[in-house]
């Protein structure tokens, strides 16, 4: 059995989704749904990965946790001031776009990873599995759904406009 | 009667299923006799109650106003509001002339000038950048013919997203919580469930100050022979808390939390009607998993209310026979607003108590014309109540309007104002028309607002009766005709239509701004797809007729309507149709709700995220015809109190104002009654602060700071409370708050609820000193929820 395989891509997925919401979201903190969202997630990313340590340790994976802080490290302070500072020109637009977009992939692999683990809690009739699984692969789709909602809206902007 | 100090009036209190006796409200001005004045049928334009009045008319004047006794909406009552607002009509310092901005300063000019520059400046902008650099923002004040016009034009005409009203301020929460558990926009309930229940449950609406008429009728079913029971959620200790059975001092921003408990009540003691939730709802067995996880014990800790009165608030509601639930602000303001909203439809839902006598849900409205707003798709919807999503729906809509469905811009939502207002920051929004609302002083984080408004690459026009904060920084003001000086129709909250005649000549030059848009939409040559003008219509009541071929078919149906039926009765309700021809009193009566795919008006979102559903995801949830039962689980709120601002603030109205006091601070027995800004602190934290009633305090965010008397009230301990109404228009020299930072929204922060876009008003992290002492009490108001303390003290635990 590779459930330990299937467990930690999920965290790897996880985690990468967190700290990609907050960088995205400090880069745009000018985007205030962006920023508040960002954060948010990142929070339930946290939440997916605590719900999964019992199963990491039952079947063998490593522990693992995504850090979400509010209090904000200098790198995330920096981020936010840049993001004031060209908050008033366009041309933070198509950068705007091409971060939604890795966001939206990455949060594809993290909904992707769910699916393939709730597989194989239901191959292996691991009922409290395949509840965590089904719940936490709603809300990463949600998650996707959502980028997918905020690009449809802002690609007419920056494409079109100017 | 003074109607300041005695805002209610005389109680003529009737028992349950009685009608509630009519009582005439009149107040002309000193020394106007009665025999002398000609009457014109209109309808208050101060709350979404929308009461019934004649306009007095003496001499080409407004003189005064009095309640229609047959009106189904107020049996003749007005409130103080309703009473003496009318006297900023002849106020002297009305806008007459258009203005232009020239060398820097605001300058009489023509007409022609004026209109000439907008046009010129959006014709370059169209050539340059084309419409997505065209922006527009309206309010929840004007007429339905008003609106309709301006969505016609933006959206059929220029086609571009952005266009949306104040009602994204006010009533969005509403809008969205209706379409999401029943399909569609439009209350279910009518005002006479109020005068059938035996239960009310007010969650954030401080009805007493907010809609003082529909109070009235509260109380004096509460002082009737039967009374209801009053279950009430709210921080302050407002009036309607201090008639409560049971009042819950919840912690601002936590409310989803207190109503999933509340459900998890219901559920636990089997007080749901399992019948009504198995035939006519969808996703109960979700809601019952999510709220299972909100034990009163767990909710309690969240809110900071204690589990027992959970418990018997929860109690209160499910063992009643028939349930009024309402909500306002508190709710569509506050943090996960419309998951919360969205949890009261469940609670009626859970009940099955909907569609009849007593039993309804009324998410309630709070400008005078936001639900015509909503129907004409002047703000965040498309007209007629369609889906912008269906393409149905859009082709029927082009079709009316013979334009090409492409033409009308339905590929993402219409864009909300907040986003309006980013685009306009980040430079690809150049062009923005300001219609009747002064975002200057009502839109969160005032210095963001003011510096986007100040740019000099963005054009702003603006259309308004006075000269706002916001006019005072426009490029070209435009000065308009308002209630009581132009024709139209507008609807209330219990779907009550109201005809408002026009009375008085406007001011000078001013036009209504129907005739405004037509002239621009003409100027601009805006043609259907044949040729012919765009807009067709050239009077109000031309508007009217068109706007009815847009509803036939859609809840909203006004084609049984027409101004002659509305002239001389007093409110007819939506649907009125050839099915319904004198209206209909409840929506869902057979419990058939507009939730089947190809008909909702919104495949709903996720309630965290405001992911927009798409037709396959709300095909799925097969509800068709099934109301939708959605649950989500509390998340903190963004802004928390910590080391640094360590309380929570919020803002709110007070009875005697309306928004930033355009006309009510322009009426002199309100603006003496409610003469400048003040801040509430709860006994303990003034105590802690060293401050007294009176005191000159400053409180500060992390965005700006606000600097006004205290009053120290029956708030819950922990929060401070500032009225949003005042701004700076009427600083007066040599006054004590003269040059201080008075407006609530220099502290609240830009942020918005996911789903229906509101801004947050009800939650921001602050501190709190002293900065003077006081000279005697705070210019507070004594008889509402500014009330100073007593030894009542919420929120203790």
């Amino acid at each position: 059995m590779k459930l330990d395989k299937a467990i930690e891509d999920v965290q790897v997925a996880e985690t990468e989704l967190a700290e990609l919401l907050v960088k995205i979201g400090e880069r745009h903190a000018v985007e205030h749904d962006l920023y508040h969202l960002g954060h948010t997630l990142a929070k339930r990313c946290a939440a997916h990965l605590s719900r999964l340590e019992p199963f990491a340790e039952r079947y063998g994976a490593p522990p693992a946790s995504a850090e979400v802080t509010d209090s904000h490290g200098l790198v995330e302070t920096l981020r936010h001031k840049s993001s004031e500072l060209l908050g008033r020109s366009e041309a933070t637009g198509l950068l705007l776009l091409r971060d939604l977009r890795n966001l939206y992939l990455t949060a594809q692999e993290a909904e992707l990873a769910w699916v393939i683990l709730a597989q194989a809690a239901q191959a292996l009739r691991d009922r409290d599995l395949l509840l965590v699984a089904s719940e936490c692969h709603e809300e990463a789709e949600a998650c996707g759904k959502w980028l997918r909602t905020r690009i449809k809206e802002s690609s007419p902007q920056v494409l079109v406009t100017g | 009667m003074d109607r300041v100090t005695n805002i209610w009036g005389e109680r003529t209190p009737y028992a349950r299923g009685a009608s509630w006796p009519a009582r005439v409200d009149q107040f002309l001005e000193d020394g106007i006799d009665e025999e002398t004045v000609a009457w014109s049928q209109s309808a208050c334009v101060l709350c979404s109650n929308g009461c019934g009045m004649d306009v007095a008319v003496h001499a080409g004047r407004i003189v005064g106003v009095r309640g229609r006794s047959d009106d189904r909406v107020s049996h003749g009552r007005l409130g103080p509001k309703g009473l003496y607002g009318w006297q900023a009509n002849n106020s002297a310092d009305r806008l007459s002339e258009p203005l232009v901005r020239r060398d820097g300063e605001l300058r009489p000019a023509s007409w022609d000038e004026a209109l000439g520059l907008v046009v010129e400046r959006t014709q370059a902008l169209l050539a340059e950048r084309g419409p997505l650099s065209l922006a527009f923002y309206n309010t929840g004040q004007l007429f339905l013919e008003d609106y309709y016009t301006l969505a016609a034009l933006v959206r059929g005409g220029l086609g571009t997203p952005h266009l949306d009203g104040n009602t994204r301020l006010c009533t969005a929460t509403a809008d969205f919580a209706l379409k999401e558990s029943f399909g569609t926009d439009g209350d279910p309930g009518s005002l006479t469930d109020f005068d059938e229940c035996d239960t009310i449950f007010a969650v954030g609406h401080n009805i007493a100050e907010t809609h003082t008429v529909l109070w009235m009728r509260i109380l004096d079913r509460l002082q009737g022979p039967d009374r209801p029971s009053l279950v009430v959620i709210d921080p302050r200790l407002t009036n309607v808390a201090r008639e409560a059975d049971v009042h819950l001092p919840i912690r601002n921003g936590t409310n989803l939390a207190l109503l999933n408990g509340i459900q998890h009540e219901l559920i636990a003691n089997d007080w749901i009607d399992r019948g009504f939730v198995e035939a006519h709802t969808v996703g109960f067995a979700k809601l019952e998993q999510i709220v299972s996880e909100y034990p009163p014990e767990r909710v309690a800790g969240i809110c900071g209310v204690p589990a027992d009165d959970i418990r018997a608030a929860a109690r209160v509601i499910g063992t009643g026979d028939r349930l009024v639930s309402t909500c306002l602000q508190g709710v569509y303001q506050s943090h996960q607003a419309t998951a919360s909203a969205i949890q009261i439809n469940n609670v009626n839902l859970l009940r099955g108590m909907i569609g009849r006598p007593g039993c309804t849900v009324f998410q309630m409205n709070g400008q005078p014309t936001a639900q015509n707003t909503r129907e004409t798709g002047a703000d965040g919807d498309l007209a007629g109540m369609r889906n912008w999503q269906n393409l149905d729906h859009v082709e029927e809509l082009a079709r009316i309007w013979n334009v090409d469905p492409l033409d009308i811009p339905t590929w993402a939502p219409p864009t909300h104002v907040m986003q309006i207002f980013r685009l306009a920051e980040e430079g690809s929004v150049r062009f923005l028309w300001i219609i009747g609302t002064n975002p200057a002083v009502s839109l969160p984080e005032l210095h963001r607002i003011r510096s986007i408004l100040e740019q000099e690459r963005l054009f702003v026009v603006v259309s308004d009766p006075f000269l706002s904060e916001t006019a005072a920084l426009a490029d070209v003001v435009l000065p308009t005709a308002i209630w009581g000086e132009k024709t139209g129709t507008y609807t209330n909250h219990d779907r009550t239509v109201h005809l408002s005649e026009k009375a008085v000549e406007p001011p000078g030059q001013a036009r209504t701004d129907m005739d405004i848009l037509l002239e621009y939409g003409k100027r601009l040559g805006l043609r259907d797809r044949d040729g012919a003008p765009l807009l067709k219509w050239r009077t109000p009541e031309e508007c009217f007729e068109a706007f009815k071929t847009v509803t036939r078919g859609r809840p909203c149906d006004y084609s049984g309507l027409s101004y002659g039926k509305l002239r001389g009765g007093s409110g007819i309700q939506w649907p009125c149709n050839e099915e319904h021809p004198d209206g209909m009193e409840r929506l869902y009566a057979d419990y058939d709700f507009n939730t089947y795919t190809a008909y909702c008006e919104d495949y709903g979102h996720d309630l965290l995220t405001g992911a927009a559903f798409e037709r396959k995801d709300h095909a799925q949830l097969l509800a068709e015809g099934r109301a939708i039962l959605k649950a989500a689980h509390y998340a903190p709120p963004h802004e928390e109190p910590n080391d640094d601002y360590p309380l929570l603030f919020t803002t709110g109205r007070t009875v005697y104002h309306w928004h930033t006091r355009t006309k009510t601070g322009r009426a002199r027995q309100l603006d003496e009654a409610a003469p400048d800004c003040w801040v509430e602190l709860s006994p303990r934290d003034a105590e802690r602060l060293d401050i007294v009633e009176g005191d000159w305090a400053r409180v500060e965010s992390p965005r700006g700071k606000l600097e006004a008397r205290v009053r120290v009230s029956g708030i819950r301990e922990g929060v401070v409370f500032a009225p949003f109404h005042y701004g700076y228009w009427d600083e007066a020299e040599g006054s004590e708050s003269n040059g201080r930072p008075r407006a609530a929204n220099e502290l609240t922060i830009t942020d918005w609820d996911p789903v229906s876009k509101q801004p947050l008003f009800k939650l921001a992290a602050v501190r709190v000193e002293k900065i003077a002492d006081g000279t005697g009490a705070a210019p507070a108001p004594q008889g509402t929820a500014s009330q100073p303390a007593t030894a009542e003290i919420p929120g203790r635990l």
